[in-house]
């Protein structure tokens, strides 16, 4: 493995280039370890379409049994022969259910689904990387592809086959079956969760029974990820698949897929890998506020309290989300949330980062968003017009200040005297700013000289212990000094009286109070 | 200022103003013209003045320069006939001219800023060569006689005599009035000292403050202005005034506004919004046969509603395959 120093793990800006030559490279997992007790050779069967028809079943039986053998893909040497027939039998399975009527017989259905559980549900190997950083690193892809890829397509041509009866199916296709094709989600290969997704929807679409099983286990698994592991490979594919369902959802809306979208999507906003799914999300947020719109206080309320404060990224992402909500908003729920909302684009237009400011300016290009701002302009001008007043002044970035004068210019359009009115106030609140901070500067410039008047009193009055203690200090002082009006006049002032009490603490106040004064 | 004193400087500025009036002509010309590419029409000019007031505003500009930049504009407008592809950059070297000999050196923004803010297609250098012919065609120095140089007048004049009243007349409410006439053409026409005295008119009858307009007619009288024409402008002062004031807001014209924003901006709006899914709906609610799970049933249940979940054969679908048939009844 990599042998990072501890000095550079300390250092957060360990390159990963470097780590990456000094690791083995190897791309490929799996975790079929399940080694034959001997080495079985499959024997090639006749082909599917060669056989006459009252022998089909049987063949096809067979065939699905002799795929039930597994292969090590990590051996690339080992097993060619074999590997080979399986594959070809495979394809040959994919052919046959994909083109064929009356291929599925009751009896098939347990073979299927055994040769595709044998094949497809495996403990999913670690991660070969263990900073495996899914927008940045390419994922670790699984070895035995060739031959679980035709599996998946198999079972989705098995799936989709207009001869299906889930009634049959359904004693085969159980929770069980469902659990472990859920925890395939995780796998690293996007291939592989590419078919899982689909084989997923295809199942929830068709077996009523399980529905709610899956919706509830896709809670368990969102859970775990936002509070527990923070990890999960397939969130996206899952977003992808609620979206679909959402879609489907039945007014009025049960309360079920309510809490489920502020107990589970809105939370799940605080995930730290959210680059990788927030499309997703977001399209799902989307699809509930457009079923039913009284959830849009809540989910905007909810999105606030969870926006993002330090990861610049993200809140580029939060108010892109903001803008594909207030396009489907209906005016009398953008009413209830205009104010706190646009105190936080307030916020968003003054920020430094430039794309955060830049995205939340660009919400003024939007026209329907216009027309919800010019009806509710008396609320929303005041509360953006400081920040954008400021930064039109303040900002590094020109583009912004560009930007920021196509909406004051907006803004100004749409209400000329609320304009005015603001301006001239913010105005006088400069001013009197201003004026508070002359009167500050005022205040310690006196402060500093009284400072230096009351030093000098002190040592002109104090009884003339203190001032042969500082004559003495200062004599020492002196070296270090450089003009010394105050040690001139001690000198003068000192009467010959020498004192060898030498109290420490009031002559380094003294001699510092000197030196400070200075 | 003492009364006398400001009386007489009013007298002044009176005979001075004639020397700034746009020609009569080039304004008709103006009103006149309609919508097409070679002339400059008076909706054209009516919005360039209120881009003007944008940049003034953003700029932290005083009313001074903005009521200054429009009396350039003006005159040269009434002056010279030019095309309307050039009124940017005369509209923006005005305001620059208007700039410099009003706005402190440090507050000045510089004309490359001026033209990028404003959107504008041409060069700094044009920019001073246009300046230069403002300058010469119009002779102008660093002053001229507007509204707003009236209008201080008299608001020091109705302060003056007003010193015992606790009413307080607010200039600024005045200015922005007078840059809301200032914004259409027709009030180019008006005399500097009849327009700003409409306006304080106005502001008076408006406060019923029958001790303010004594002053209004103490200064018509001074300054002989015709009663007709002094009410002729009240008329159209009160009009502009009431659509100013009005809560109707005017839908802005974004159209006209280039949204420039950064590539990876532009990048992440396109890529961010991934569309409809390709997977197709499902519609909840099953064909006839209902879902096994309660609809109200609540998430955090276990794992009653584990079993209560499972198919209408309870026994077989938790268990595996090859267990079932030790189980099978």
């Amino acid at each position: 493995m990599s042998a990072i120093s501890a000095s550079e793990k300390v250092d957060g800006f360990t390159r990963k280039s470097m780590r990456k030559a000094q690791k083995q490279k190897k791309s490929q997992g799996s975790s079929q370890f399940r080694t034959q007790s001997s080495l079985v050779e499959l024997s090639p069967l006749p082909q599917l379409k060669d056989a006459p028809s009252t022998e089909q079943q049987d063949l096809f039986t067979q065939k699905l049994q002799q795929c039930c053998m597994l292969f090590d893909f990590m051996d690339s040497v080992t097993d060619l022969k074999s590997k080979e027939i399986k594959r070809a039998t495979l394809n040959e399975l994919v052919d046959y259910v994909s083109t064929n009527r009356g291929v599925l017989v009751e009896s098939a259905y347990p073979e299927i689904t055994n040769m595709v559980s044998t094949n497809i549900f495996r403990t999913l190997p670690p991660s070969e990387n263990p900073d495996f950083d899914p927008e940045e690193d390419e994922p670790t892809l699984e070895a035995a592809w060739p031959h679980i890829q035709l599996v998946y397509e198999f079972f989705l041509r098995f799936l989709e086959n207009p001869d299906f009866q889930p009634s049959i199916a359904k004693r085969y296709i159980d929770q069980r079956f469902v659990l472990q094709l859920l925890e395939l989600f995780d796998s690293e290969d996007p291939r592989e969760r590419d078919f899982l997704k689909t084989i997923l929807h295809r199942i929830y679409g068709k077996f009523l029974g399980l529905r709610a099983f899956i919706r509830k286990q896709i809670n368990n698994i969102f859970l775990r990820f936002i509070y527990e592991t923070d990890h999960f490979n397939g969130v996206a594919e899952l977003l992808e698949i609620l979206g679909s369902i959402i879609n489907g959802f039945a007014l009025p809306l049960k309360a079920e897929h309510k809490q489920f979208l502020m107990k589970v999507l809105i939370p799940m906003h605080t995930a730290k890998g959210l680059a990788l799914f927030h499309a997703q999300l977001a399209y799902c947020v989307v699809q509930f506020l457009e079923k039913d719109p009284t959830l849009t206080e809540p989910v905007i309320r909810g999105l606030l309290k969870f926006w993002p404060k330090t990861c610049s990224q993200k809140e580029v992402m939060f108010l892109g989300e903001i803008e594909e909500i207030l396009d489907v908003i209906e005016p009398t729920q953008f009413k209830k949330i205009e104010e706190p909302l646009f105190k936080q684009i307030s916020k968003c237009v003054a920020n430094p980062h430039f794309q955060v400011a830049e995205r939340a300016l660009y919400f003024w290009n939007n026209e329907y968003i216009l027309s919800l701002i010019e009806e509710n302009i008396d609320k929303i001008l005041p509360i953006m017009f400081g920040s954008l007043y400021r930064i039109s002044k303040e900002h590094w970035n020109p583009t912004i200040v560009a930007l920021v004068y196509n909406v004051l210019k907006t803004l100004m359009e749409m209400n000329s005297t609320l304009f005015d009115e603001l301006t001239s106030s913010y105005k006088a609140d400069r001013q009197r700013e201003k004026k508070k901070e002359q009167e500050r500067e005022e205040l310690w410039k006196k402060l500093e000289e009284l400072k230096l008047n009351d030093t000098a009193l002190v040592q002109n009055n104090s009884h003339g212990l203190q001032n042969a203690q500082n004559n003495n200090n200062n004599n020492n002082n002196n070296n270090n000094n450089n003009s010394n009006s105050h040690d001139n006049q001690d000198k003068s002032t000192a009467v010959g009286v020498s004192t060898d009490i030498q109290d420490p603490d009031i002559t380094t106040a003294t001699t510092e109070s000197t030196t400070s004064a200075k | 200022m003492d009364a006398f004193k400001l009386m007489k400087e009013l007298k002044l500025n009176y005979e001075q103003e004639v020397y700034y009036l746009p020609r009569e002509t080039g304004l008709s010309l103006i009103e006149a013209a309609t919508q097409d590419d070679s002339r400059i029409s008076a909706k054209c000019r009516d919005a360039k003045v209120e881009d003007l007031w944008s940049l003034t505003s953003f700029f932290g500009y005083s009313t001074q320069t903005f009521v200054l930049a429009v009396n350039l504009l003006d005159r040269f407008l009434a002056m010279m006939r030019i095309q309307p592809k050039h009124l940017s950059c005369v509209s923006l070297s005005c305001l620059h001219l208007a700039a410099k000999v009003t706005e402190e050196e440090c507050d000045l923004a510089s004309g490359d800023e001026l033209i990028r803010i404003g959107q504008c297609r041409f060069t700094a250098s044009d920019l001073s060569r246009m300046e230069k012919i403002v300058a010469e065609k119009l002779n102008f120095k660093s002053k001229a006689v507007t509204a707003l140089t009236f209008l201080h007048l008299y608001h020091q004049i109705a302060l003056s005599h007003a010193t015992d009243r606790k009413e307080t007349l607010s200039l600024e409410q005045l200015e922005a009035q007078l840059r809301a006439c200032l914004c259409r053409i027709a009030f180019s026409r008006a005399k500097p000292s009849v327009l700003a005295l409409s306006l304080l008119r106005q502001e008076m009858e408006a406060r019923r403050s029958q001790d303010m307009l004594e002053i209004t007619h103490h200064v018509q009288r001074h300054l002989k202005i015709p009663d007709g024409e002094l009410l002729y402008w009240c008329d159209l002062v009160a009009k502009c005034l009431s659509d100013y004031a009005s809560p109707e807001c005017s839908k802005p014209d974004h159209r006209k506004l280039v949204w420039i924003v950064s590539r990876r901006t532009a990048q992440s709006l396109h890529s961010s919004y991934c569309g409809a899914p390709d997977l197709p709906t499902i519609p909840e609610g099953g064909w006839g046969e209902s879902e096994s799970e309660d609809s109200g049933e609540d998430m955090s249940s276990g794992e009653e509603s584990l079993s209560s979940s499972l198919g209408s054969d309870g026994d077989g679908t938790y268990f595996p395959l090859h267990l079932r048939r030790h189980l099978a009844p």
